[in-house]
């Protein structure tokens, strides 16, 4: 039954997003950049995004919807890989950390307080050092 | 001369008791040694998972937004 409802939910997502269509999804990536510009909105090391301190009810349905989606890939990938979700999140949240968060922009490293990211790589956690990060 | 053996036999014991009490004197230090095999087994998950991380980052731009 579990089994049915991975191989299916994907595609009833799919089939949601087609009712939507794009356009939705494209205008919650714009909210999300607009919250993360704010200093709102920004990466988790956990590989999900977080919201630090109070934000309209428009940029928290925007962040919880990207995170279901993120999961959902995540969950694709670890069951491919056999790994746990947990561990596919973490390791994608090592790449984002380095890769995708912009000075300026704020960052959260387990249940630190949020930083924000200065002219220098922001200081991963030790795990993130093997994939030669 | 069995007397000697006999005290020879006690000696070894001791040697024993006292080489056994200092093993499980050893095992104090062995529980950082565990946290640090954990982090071990955790840099390998990420060893062998950077590159369909990278991929899937790469493959869904959307779910990224900067």
């Amino acid at each position: 039954m579990t089994r049915i409802i991975r191989t299916f939910a994907p595609l009833a997502g799919l089939a949601m997003f087609a009712a939507l269509g794009a356009a939705p999804a494209q205008a919650q990536d714009a909210v999300i950049s607009a919250a993360k510009a704010a200093g709102q909105v920004g990466e988790q090391a956990d590989g999900y995004l977080g919201i630090k301190g109070s934000v309209s009810a428009e940029v928290r349905q925007a962040v919880d919807a990207l995170n279901i989606r993120r999961r959902a890939a995540y969950t694709d990938l670890a069951g491919r890989r056999n790994a746990t979700v947990q561990d596919v999140a973490a390791v994608t949240g090592c790449q984002t950390l380095k890769s995708r968060v912009s000075q300026g922009q704020i960052y959260r490293i387990g249940n630190g307080d949020w930083q924000t990211k200065g002219a220098g790589p922001i200081a991963l956690p030790d795990y993130c050092a093997a994939a030669g990060n | 001369m069995r007397q000697w053996t006999r005290i020879g036999q006690g000696a070894l014991a001791a040697t024993l008791a006292l080489a056994g009490g200092g093993c499980i004197q050893v095992r104090a230090p062995e529980k950082p040694i565990e946290i640090n095999l954990n982090v071990k087994i955790q840099q390998e998950v990420v060893v062998r998972l950077q590159k369909d991380a990278q991929d899937l980052i790469n493959n869904n731009p959307e779910l990224f937004p900067q």
